[in-house]
């Protein structure tokens, strides 16, 4: 080993020493924060607030969806028979899982065909305001006893 | 020339009198509305009946009721049960009576009908509107009517309109399109905003639905 090596050497060794300690002195090592922690410390997302059920949407089914859904929601109103596609059942639950909120939201605003379904069903965007509409679709939830998938 | 005027007036009074009176005396105000004061009742309001029908219908109406509602009046509390057994049948009236009770139906009126364009469909336009009736809006679901081959059908919930073209004022079925709640608070049937010209072109095509289309 040449004498400029020996002297590399030693510089090297030295910095690794001093600095390294130097460095650990300044920044201590920060550990991440627990589950509980975070939980205690970030506020929740908040959530979008789900449309209620209230007598009212209940009283709003029967006047206008029950003429061909059925007072009980089972497709059977008395329009049911003399239509060409028979009116959804909304407590059959394997259709309706299928679809989302967002979906039978606005097949009750614009009307059947703007989802790709029936013709049969008329848009009420222009009777029903969109609480409403919300509020409906929670219902045929309530009657379907299903969420979206 | 002032006792004229005075025989005249007072014809005119007995005149108005009779024709309102003819209403009362049929008690036609048991299940009909036929002012704005009282409150809507088991029948159709015939507050506007003026505005709404045409006296021809009205007269062969009154001598032969027919059904226009199969499921029965909005509200009746029987109406969603679908049943027809035990409806009240609407009288029929001796032929000394209609004329007076046509003349006093037709002047209950108010204001605001709209002047429909009466000029006829082409084919084409027909055949748009006939599509828009039965899948844009889906007005098939609730009303009877005529289809391509002269055939009824159709939901029941509201009114038939097979024969509404002799039934209705084309004005009246304007201005229930554009504005039901002049005539109706709260109906059963969805409410449209139409362009003026679908307005127009609809009101015509259910002016032509008349029962002697039948097949």
């Amino acid at each position: 080993m040449t004498m400029n090596q020996k002297i590399l050497l030693a510089g090297i060794i030295f910095l690794l020493i001093t600095g390294c300690g130097q460095n650990e002195q300044a920044t201590p090592v920060v550990k991440p924060p627990t589950q509980q922690e975070v939980r205690e410390t970030v506020p929740p997302t908040p959530q979008p607030k789900l449309a209620q059920v209230t007598a009212e949407t209940r009283q709003t089914y029967q006047w206008y969806c029950a003429q061909c859904h059925g007072i009980n929601g089972k497709g059977d109103g008395i329009n049911a028979k003399f239509l060409t596609v028979p009116p959804r059942n909304h407590t059959k639950a394997e259709y309706l899982e299928t679809r989302t909120d967002e979906q039978l939201f606005e097949a009750i605003k614009f009307g059947g065909l703007s989802t790709g379904r029936a013709p049969c069903m008329p848009a009420w965007g222009h009777t029903l305001d969109e609480d409403t509409i919300h509020s409906l679709v929670q219902y045929i939830r309530e009657l379907c006893q299903c969420e979206a998938l | 020339m002032k006792n004229l005027a005075i025989l005249i007036l007072s014809g005119l009074l007995l005149s108005a009198n009779a024709s309102a009176g003819i209403l009362e005396d049929r008690n036609c105000g048991s299940c009909h509305r036929l002012n704005t004061e009282e409150t809507s009742l088991t029948a159709p309001d015939l507050h506007y009946a003026g505005n709404k029908f045409q006296p021809e219908w009205l007269k062969q109406f009154l001598k032969k009721p027919e059904v226009i509602r199969p499921a029965g009046f909005i509200n009746d509390p029987e109406f969603l049960q679908g049943s027809t057994e035990n409806r009240p049948v609407h009288p029929s009236f001796p032929e000394e009576d209609l004329n007076c009770l046509v003349e006093s139906l037709m002047s209950l009126k108010i204001p605001g009908s709209t002047p429909a364009p009466t000029e006829p469909l082409s084919k084409g336009q027909q055949a748009k509107i006939k599509y828009q009736f039965e899948r844009t809006f889906g007005c098939i679901s609730c009303h009877q009517s005529l289809n391509l081959a002269g055939k009824v059908r159709g939901g029941i919930s509201g009114p038939s309109l097979v024969n509404a073209g002799n039934r209705l004022q084309a004005d009246w079925i304007a201005d229930w399109l554009s504005s039901p709640e002049t005539y109706l608070a709260k109906g059963r049937m969805p409410r449209y905003k139409m362009d003026p010209a679908t307005l127009g072109q609809f009101t015509r095509f259910i002016m032509t639905l008349k029962k002697e289309n039948i097949k």
